[in-house]
């Protein structure tokens, strides 16, 4: 017999442990920043039976840690700051300022004393696994750009996260991979794919971030220089894959007039340029040369280089050049034979999306988001983005009345009583509803719409002042039986839906009829009398039909398609009308009267029984069906069938609703 | 306003009070100077005497010891004050004076502790102060008055006594008079005579001598003094000499020069290609990466379609609900125009709490099933493809009271119904005609009528008695037939008189007692009647008509019981049962006997005497079960538990399959004896019908599928359908509710 176990020194009671341990055992108070909180099987077990809620980690994983590199650091740091107060504490403050000179200051220079490059590397082994994991990067580093500077974000982090992201935007322009973008009401969402890994983060309006609730910065930050660290390392190898020298150069003073995206002039890549043994001119927006935009001539810069790194000898025909292109184009696979699977295949676009704005040159009114939109608008090809004055520097014309303009964005109403009076104070030459001709005026959303849709959207619609369409997210993908709100409703709304709204229309119809009837009968009481009395005779019908006919032209008069249902509702009924005489007959009664029925309404109302019989006999057989489920199957079923009816609940709401609104509009229509 | 300023000056420090009168002395005449230069010019000379008084007065206090009584006569000013909302009065001096309406705090305003006014005038000299009437403004914005001085103090010194403790010091705070205590008093002096202030401190104490001032000619140690107390040490130098060099060679650096640090500072740290030499590895297997945050749908829109706006009630059930319990965190917002969109206020804390998610939440990998929750169901035949089977209701046989049994006679023709009034019913099955009804007992129910196999005789149950009953509706030759049947057994030995002795040798009752029923009966075709010992709930038949068993479940060691016809006579097979028998039922085809006790059914070998298996199918109650009557290795078992279970008998001995598809109790189940059909009867008034089909395959398991559910009796005092029977021949079942209505369902 072996040793009698004791309980907690094996197993999952020893394998995990608790985060306050963790920390302890690795003596610091920095914060575990990595993933490495487990679930383990049985909480019981791990947590020694106490029902403490913790979190666990994986002592192996503590122990793997406790060989990091970046904790001795911490540690070091630590005493440095110990040997720091104890200086002050002794009031030798030379030794103290000594000392604190050796300090890294992070809060000054916004820059910890280590770098975390080996932990990038070591979490992202490869480049296209720090792509997938950039979603949180950009949309950390992009708030943390706008956010106002405190003792807890110093104001070079700040500035550091600011310039990487202008950095990335650059790339994105140049490569013009930004694919999507989304106006929500949190801030701005954009797709990029880069190297086929779909990116999606989020920018903040540029408002000043209220911070509320219990926030603790300190955690942010130690993300936020993860990421900078990783956004770094990104754009480097972004930048030189496109041929561009980085850190692009950065012009201090155009920063400082909110150029923004403008203080920084790309360059190509000397090196490679040597290499091709042809001699291009380093491309510079230098103060000589103004006029031509350094994208332009990065965007030239890129094209040229890929001809020459496509073609054999760079002295080819642009016409072979396009038909290696074609002959790189993605060919269609048709399915020969059936029973094959089908493949998801990438979309050949026949327009590259990328050159939407190419040819257009766009006026950035004073009081639309200059940022977001001379993003969006030069990623997309357009390299002539000017702006009014106030919104900074770095404006292709700041000339309102440039005639090169062809676009301008507007997001101001229309002002009613034209004054002169007029704002002095900026550039605005023009008056309040003053239209330049041969321009077109458009809010911002257009831009934005035109983009997700991959073409330039029909500009009346955006007009200035214009009701604008309802602004769609382009990142849902319509589910089938899910609500979309681009399908009318009559396409996708389930059967007995339509029913009952038909039913409901009918209903206020009817009622608008009754009213109707009840004036047509006191118009022509005694002729409906008689069509009413007379029973008993296989005619009744048709006279009581005709009787029908005879009151329309009374007061209503009954659209065609309803005349048409009649003739349908004519011919199913000599049958019916048969039998009910064949009953009469036995019986000993007169006819009875035939239930004065909209043929409209019973053909719904039969549609609706024969629904509802389906759906009775269907449910029964998924009952039937049921039974025959084991217990955890059965439950399982069950759980999928609650999740299925909240989501399609939801749905049913939705058309609902819209349903409510067309019938509201449709009334105020005719008003 | 006297023991306000005492307190404040235990307060402050004795430097602060030396401070204090400093000040007055020479600050407060000067200002008193200043202020009357510039107020008017002739009061010039009152106020250098008011000076000189002041300090004489000083003095004069300094030595006094008497406490001041009489508040002082600003106050008395204050008391005056009676106005609208503000009066011109004259001051003392004679100039004039605003004075405002005391502010009355009530008991519960926010001046809980109602102060004298203090001066708010902050650390600003008082004499800026000097041309005006007031010296300040308290903390209520109102002026505070200057004491009264000069003139009006002669005249009132004249006749009050000096109070103790006066110092004829003004407060340079509150510019009232500053009263001080003798030990105060005695404090200031101390200092002033530049003693220690502190009482009973001795400046010059004896002496102690703790240590010898004389010196010791023997060393506590004779150790003689080691080296290196009087020669540098060679180590040290070796080592500062190393240091040395490595400095002078620049190899290191004691700390950088502030300027390079600078440089350092704003410098960009190198770059290089992070992924150069890339190479993908497997992840290790506990890595998860972690979830991405969801793209936004329509609602996130600036402008959605007005459907995702919420209404007036969504909107406040959404701000009612607790935040932590809100399906999404924000409400969807509409806006006409780009430029009215406001800041996003959660902004923050959601990439923060996105931070904490990624950092502290455990990850676990969860296999969400995408697939259509139909799927999962089995594929069934369906139910047309499996007909014929009974589904609706045919004839209605109304018995009058619940109907508690009821069977198909052999033939088909007829259904017999026993029920709470003690009667037996005949009916035509296809017409539902009543052909006769019998009551065989007054006050007892019939609990079970049962066919015997083979012929047209009934056997029905009330009480403790057994009939045997022949239709009167028959035809005479078969009466007469059935009739023979019933009498072969008289006339044989053991007839009543098979009594055993006991051990004890005292005479035991028989087990059953065989006999005519009475005249009245006999005419009605009630021909033998068996007394057991207790009341007989279940009656079943050995196919071959010559056996039967009955049992009682309260007859103890009695409670099974199996009778032979044709010799009329009763035995107990069993001394002693495990449990309460619940029901008994003889193999179609073997010579065993199945009883079913509460929990367990138990397979008797009639011929070897002995258990030969028994079933357990972990229902808490039987109610009822049947054999399959072709293959004699299936059994279907109804339990009050709302259970049918399905046993197949060569497998194991727990249930091949369990069904509860009922809410309330199983009373009884059922094989058809000519179709692959099973119905069970339950208390909610439903009966279920699945078909059951068995395979002559040994590897086939049997194919069972849920067919329907036949509605139509209704629940009496919760007891639904109490028994049911199939047809012979035909797929038709009848049924017998608590409601008194038979049925045929067809």
């Amino acid at each position: 017999m072996g040793r009698i176990k004791k309980k907690g020194q094996s197993g999952a009671a020893k394998n995990y442990i608790t985060r306050n341990q963790a920390v302890r055992k690795l003596q610091i108070t920095v914060y575990l920043e990595r993933n490495l909180p487990r679930e383990p099987n049985n909480r019981k077990k791990a947590n020694k039976s106490s029902t403490a809620s913790t979190t666990f980690y994986y002592a192996k994983d503590i122990q793997y840690l406790l060989h990091e590199p970046l904790l001795q650091k911490f540690r070091d740091q630590k005493a440095l700051e110990k040997k720091i107060s104890k200086a002050l504490g002794r009031g030798d403050v030379t030794d103290a300022a000594r000392l604190e000179r050796n300090a890294a200051r992070p809060e000054k220079t916004g820059r910890p004393p280590y770098t975390l490059d080996h932990l990038v590397r070591e979490r992202y082994p490869t480049f296209v696994d720090a792509l997938r994991d950039l979603d949180d990067a950009l949309s950390m580093l992009f708030l943390f750009a706008s956010l106002p500077s405190t003792p807890a974000v110093p104001a070079k982090m700040i500035a550091r996260c600011e310039r990487l992201c202008l950095e990335f935007q650059h790339y994105l322009i140049v490569s013009q991979s930004l694919r999507k973008s989304f106006l929500s009401i949190k801030g701005i969402y954009y797709q990029a794919t880069i190297q086929g890994v779909d990116i999606l983060w989020l920018v903040p309006y540029k408002f000043n971030q209220r911070v509320v609730g219990d926030i603790d910065f300190r955690i942010m930050g130690t993300f936020v220089q993860f990421y900078m660290t990783l956004l770094k390392f990104i754009n480097f190898k972004l930048y030189s894959s496109v041929g561009l020298v980085y850190p692009p150069k950065f012009d201090q003073n155009r920063d400082e007039s909110a150029a923004e995206l403008g203080a920084f002039t790309l360059e190509g890549n000397a090196a490679k340029a040597l290499a091709d043994a042809s001699a291009q001119p380093m491309i510079t927006e230098g103060e000589s040369e103004k006029s031509t935009d350094p994208k332009t001539q990065a965007a030239v810069n890129k094209l040229i280089k890929q001809m020459k790194d496509t073609g054999v000898d760079g002295q080819q025909d642009v016409a072979t050049t396009s038909t290696d292109a074609e002959d790189a184009a993605i060919d269609k696979f048709e399915p020969a034979a059936p029973g094959g699977d089908i493949l998801p295949q990438p979309v050949h676009s026949s327009g590259d999306p990328g050159q939407l704005f190419a040819n257009c040159t766009f006026f950035l009114s004073r009081e639309t988001p200059r940022q977001p939109l001379e993003f969006i608008l030069k990623a997309f090809g357009c390299k002539r983005v000017g702006w009014d004055a106030v919104l900074g520097d770095g404006a292709y014309t700041t000339n309102p009345e440039d005639p090169a303009i062809t676009h301008q964005i507007v997001d101001r109403p229309i002002v009613q009583a034209a004054q002169d009076s007029g704002d002095n104070q900026t550039a605005q030459k023009l008056g309040p509803n003053q239209r330049m001709p041969g321009r077109i005026y458009v809010q911002p959303q257009w831009v934005w719409d035109s983009v997700n849709d991959e073409e330039l959207k029909r500009p009346d619609l955006y007009a200035p002042g214009a009701q604008l369409p309802p602004h769609l997210s382009p990142f849902v993908q319509s589910t089938h039986g899910g609500y979309d709100p681009t399908i009318p409703l009559e396409d996708q709304e389930p059967e007995e839906e339509a029913l009952q709204d038909s039913d409901e229309e009918l209903e206020s119809d009817e009622d608008e009829e009754e009213e109707e009837d009840e004036k047509a009968d006191g118009d022509l009481a005694g002729a409906a009398a008689d069509g009413m009395d007379v029973a008993g005779s296989d005619d009744d019908d048709e006279d009581e039909e005709g009787g029908e006919g005879d009151t329309t032209f009374g007061g209503f008069s009954e659209g065609e398609d309803a005349e048409a249902d009649d003739a349908e509702a004519e011919e199913e009924d000599p049958e019916l009308q048969y039998q009910r005489e064949l009953i009469a007959e036995m019986t000993g009664q007169p006819v009875a009267q035939k239930p004065a029925l909209n043929p409209k309404a019973k053909a719904k109302a039969d549609a609706r029984k024969k629904l509802l019989a389906q759906a009775k006999e269907e449910a029964e057989d998924i009952e039937r069906a049921k039974g025959m489920l084991s217990k955890k199957k059965r439950k399982l079923h069950d759980q999928m069938m609650y999740t299925n009816n909240k989501k399609s609940a939801e749905d049913q709401k939705l058309r609902e609703k819209r349903r409510k609104l067309e019938k509201q509009k449709a009334r105020q229509a005719p008003a | 306003m006297a023991p306000r300023s005492q307190m404040k000056r235990k307060a402050s420090t004795a430097a602060a009070e030396a401070e204090a009168a400093t000040f007055s002395d020479d600050e407060f005449g000067d200002g008193v100077l200043e202020g009357v230069l510039s107020d008017d010019s002739e009061d010039e000379e009152n106020s250098d005497d008011e000076a000189e008084d002041v300090d004489g007065e000083d003095e004069e206090d300094l030595d006094s010891d008497e406490v001041p009584s009489e508040p002082d006569v600003d106050e008395k000013d204050d008391d005056e004050n009676d106005g609208p909302r503000y009066r011109v009065e004259k001051d003392a001096n004679g100039g004039e004076r605003y004075v405002y309406d005391e502010i009355d705090p009530v008991y519960d305003s926010d001046d809980s502790d109602a102060q004298d006014p203090e001066n708010t005038i902050g650390d600003i000299p008082l004499k800026f102060y000097d041309q005006y009437p007031h010296i300040g403004y308290n903390i209520d914005g109102k002026k505070i008055m200057r004491p009264a001085s000069g003139k009006a103090l002669d005249a009132l010194l004249d006749t009050i006594e000096i109070p103790k403790g006066w110092t004829g010091l003004t407060d340079p705070a509150t510019g009232k008079p500053l009263n001080l205590s003798r030990e105060e008093l005695e404090l200031l002096r101390k200092v002033q005579m530049q003693e220690i202030p502190e009482e009973g401190y001795d400046p010059y104490p004896e002496y102690v001598p703790w240590f010898t001032h004389e010196e010791e000619t023997m060393p506590i140690s004779a150790a003689p003094e080691p080296k290196r107390r009087f020669l540098p040490s060679k180590h040290e130098q070796q080592r500062i000499m190393k240091i040395v060099r490595a400095i002078r060679e620049g190899r290191i650096q004691p700390y950088k020069p502030p300027e390079e640090r600078e440089q350092d500072e704003d410098e960009e740290e190198e770059m290089y290609d992070l992924w150069a030499n890339e190479e993908a590895q497997p992840p290790h297997v506990m890595h998860i990466p972690a979830p991405k945050v969801a793209p936004p749908g329509f609602d996130l829109s600036y402008n959605p379609p007005p459907e995702y706006l919420p209404s007036k009630d969504e909107k406040k059930e959404w701000e009612e609900t607790d935040p932590e319990e809100r399906p999404k965190p924000y409400l969807p917002q509409g806006y006409d125009a780009l430029r009215k969109v406001p800041a996003y206020d959660t902004f923050v804390k959601e990439t923060f709490e996105r931070c904490l998610d990624l950092y502290l939440a455990p990850r676990v990998r969860r296999t969400r099933l995408n697939i259509d929750p139909n799927s999962l169901l089995p594929k069934l035949p369906r139910a047309e493809e499996l007909r014929p089977f009974p589904t609706v209701g045919a004839v209605e046989y109304n018995h009058g009271t619940r109907v508690r049994s009821l069977a198909v006679d052999p033939t088909g023709q007829w259904v017999a119904s026993g029920g709470d009034d003690g009667a037996v019913k005949f009916w035509e099955l296809r017409s539902g005609k009543q052909m006769a009804s019998i009551r065989i007992s007054a006050d007892e129910p019939v609990n079970v009528v049962r066919w015997r196999p083979g012929s047209a005789i009934l056997t029905a149950a009330a009480g403790q008695d057994v009939y045997f009953i022949i239709p009167p509706m028959l035809d005479q030759e078969v009466q007469q037939a059935n009739r023979a049947a019933l009498d072969t057994g008289f006339g044989y030995a053991t007839n009543g008189k098979q009594a055993t002795l006991t051990s004890n040798g005292a005479r035991k009752d028989p087990p059953g007692t065989w006999a005519r029923p009475g005249a009245r009966l006999e005419d009605q075709g009630v021909l033998l009647k068996i007394t057991v010992r207790a009341d007989v709930k279940v009656i079943n038949w050995h196919r071959r008509g010559d056996f039967f068993c009955t049992v009682s479940p309260t007859g103890k060691h009695s409670a099974v019981a199996i009778h032979t016809l044709s010799k009329h006579l009763t035995q107990i097979p069993f001394r002693k049962l495990p449990g309460l028998a619940q029901t008994a039922q003889f193999h179609p085809s073997r010579p065993l006997l199945f009883v079913a006790l509460q929990r367990t059914i138990r397979v008797y070998d009639l011929q070897k005497q002995e258990l030969v298996k028994a079933i357990q199918p972990g229902a808490r109650w039987i109610s009822s079960f049947d054999i399959h009557a072709a293959s004699g290795d299936h059994l279907i078992v109804g339990s009050y538990d709302r259970r049918l279970l399905w046993h197949d008998l060569e497998l194991s001995a727990r249930p091949y399959k369990t069904m509860r598809f009922h809410p309330n109790a199983i009373r009884q189940v059922k094989y058809s004896r000519s179709f692959p059909l099973f119905a069970d009867a339950s208390d909610d008034g439903t009966i279920q019908l699945f078909h059951g089909r068995v395979h002559n395959d040994l590897m086939t398991d049997p194919t069972l599928v849920p067919l329907k559910q036949l509605k139509g009796h209704k629940v009496v005092n919760n007891l639904g359908v109490m028994d049911i029977d199939w047809h012979p021949t035909n797929p038709w079942l009848v049924s017998a509710g608590a409601d008194g209505m038979c049925r045929l369902w067809a």
